[in-house]
């Protein structure tokens, strides 16, 4: 069985541990996640994107707990395991969604510090572990 | 520009309605509000329709095409305006230009929908480009959760309490209670709020609102025609339609700039004060206000966001009872979302009408005393928002 990505291209293990892989304007610096082909800054004056990584440090701007079930297109595995997420600030000026990986969920806390991780979301029908970014308590 | 007269209000009340199409809850409330202006449909010169993704419109959001065909097919122009839950007072703002510009003198504006059951899935697209799907897919997040993290933070920077998020759905349900319109007409208590199933943290049942059948509609006209046609003529002080800002403070997909410091809704922000500019009054000269509680976060953070009171200030008007229709910043006194549920592109004209009625001093038990100006607000997907003051 292999490793798969929930969605390719998101994210990788690189050289220097899990980044997120998004863009960045040379001109405004406007962060992208994912990548976007140009800037959308209003105020910006020209266009110039480069790749970017984000990561891995940042801290929780606020949180929810996903009690239930999630519809489609979500999946998880059988049997459903409630768990954090929500909005995490990163060093890099990124803010971006993600699930917050805790056995406690009572040490969830707003501007708790947090590191990226890549981690197993749910098993495919082929049996594959499909994994995405998620943010760990940070050490 | 001229001046335009809200004449005619008609509701449909909101709830489930196995039985009937979305066709026959719009003709209710189109009949309703030509009764009430005193018209005759081959009066109407245009039509403002919202544009449903739920129910009717040919699958293409032509829902003003489907009232005009089942009122009877007198060729008038008909304006489909789409904008998820901002639909219904998006095509408010289309009716009262066909009128304010002098292109018509009698125009009406409708919205009706009939919801699916379970939560509403945004796009429904399985793509990789698709934020939604991402967030769906990758983080395992539906829609709600939004609020709750809002919520959450609301906890953090305010102190805000569970109980105070709870008297939120109360108040909201007590002036539910006394609106014949609403759906959910039973008065509720802060330990049966809390003890409603917990949806996402810290967000229960019945803090947020359900989905709904309804519909309402608004006949507009030119104050010329007002005259002849009512005393009692609801005068449109301003309508406004606004959409996000690139710097706002929540991020729209899955990962957005760190926050910049202003508003995290900036284009419910901006059609407010849009409205507010464009009708000459300021907060103070609010008498009520019916604004869009998706879930009770909204009721404490948008009076705020709105420059209505401080920010922090929402607590402490709530706990003193300020925010009842007899207080000193009567909010949602139709019971709101909470109390109605969401026939999401319908909701701006349930305001509207509800705004109307209050001027006119017929909202019974529910009325504001003395109530001369009210405004209303949506807030919809793709960043639509718009907002709307009525004078007496």
């Amino acid at each position: 069985m292999a490793t798969k990505h929930a969605v390719e291209g998101l994210f990788a293990e690189t050289a220097n541990g899990p980044r997120l892989l998004g863009s960045r304007c040379a001109t405004c610096s406007a962060p992208y996640f994912p990548k976007s082909p140009v800037c959308h800054n209003p105020e910006c004056t020209e266009s110039k994107i480069e790749d970017a990584e984000f990561g891995p440090t940042g801290k929780l701007w606020g949180f929810t707990f996903q009690v239930f079930p999630p519809p489609p297109p979500a999946k998880f595995d059988e049997p459903f395991k409630p768990y954090p997420m929500g909005f995490i600030d990163l060093d890099e000026g990124l803010r971006v969604l993600g699930q917050v990986t805790t056995d406690d969920m009572t040490k969830v806390a707003v501007d708790m510090p947090l590191e990226l991780v890549i981690e197993h979301l749910y098993h495919d029908e082929d049996g594959n572990d499909v994994v995405t970014w998620k943010f760990k308590p940070a050490a | 520009m001229r001046e335009v007269a809200a004449v005619g209000l008609g509701m449909h009340p909101w709830g489930k309605f196995e039985d009937k199409s979305v066709t026959e809850l719009c003709r209710h409330a189109v009949e309703a509000a030509l009764a009430d202006a005193g018209a005759q449909w081959r009066d109407i010169e245009a039509v403002a329709a919202a544009s449903s993704r739920f129910s009717g419109g040919k699958g293409w959001g032509l829902n003003g095409n489907d009232v005009v065909e089942d009122m009877g097919s007198t060729g008038v122009p008909v304006y489909n305006m789409s904008a998820g839950c901002s639909a219904g007072a998006n095509a408010f703002n289309i009716g009262h230009m066909l009128v304010s510009s002098g292109a018509h003198d009698m125009v009406l504006v409708v919205g009706g929908e009939k919801m699916p059951k379970g939560f509403i899935q945004t796009s429904g697209v399985e793509e990789h480009t698709d934020p939604e799907f991402l967030r769906q897919r990758c983080i395992g997040m539906p829609g709600p959760a939004f609020w709750a993290v809002l919520s959450r933070r609301r906890m953090h920077d305010h102190g805000t309490t569970e109980e105070q998020m709870a008297k939120v759905a109360v108040k909201a349900r007590k002036n539910g209670a006394l609106n014949p319109n609403a759906r959910y007409r039973k008065e509720t208590n802060v330990e049966e709020v809390l003890k409603s199933a917990l949806v996402v943290y810290p967000l229960h049942l019945f803090e947020i609102c359900a989905v709904s059948d309804g519909a309402a509609a608004v006949v507009l006209c030119s104050a010329e025609k007002a005259k002849q046609l009512t005393t009692k003529p609801v005068w449109v002080g301003a309508s406004a339609v606004a959409t996000a800002r690139f710097d706002d403070g929540i991020t729209r997909g899955i990962g957005g700039m760190s926050p910049t410091g202003i508003t995290h809704h900036s284009e419910a922000a901006a059609a407010v004060k849009k409205a507010m500019e464009g009708a000459g009054v300021g907060p103070k000269d609010i008498d009520f206000v019916e604004l869009q509680d998706n879930t009770v976060y909204y009721e404490l953070a948008f009076p705020e966001e709105f420059g209505l009171c401080e920010p922090g200030q929402s607590e402490w008007l709530l706990e003193n009872n300020e925010t009842i229709p007899t207080g000193k910043l009567p909010i949602n006194p139709s019971g709101g979302f909470i109390s109605f549920g969401e026939a999401t592109t319908a909701q701006g004209l349930f305001q509207i009408c509800e705004v109307g009625w209050q001027l006119r001093g017929e909202s019974g038990e529910r009325q504001v005393p003395n109530a001369k100006v009210g405004m209303c607000q949506t807030i919809g997907l793709g960043g639509n928002a718009t907002a709307v003051v009525l004078k007496s």
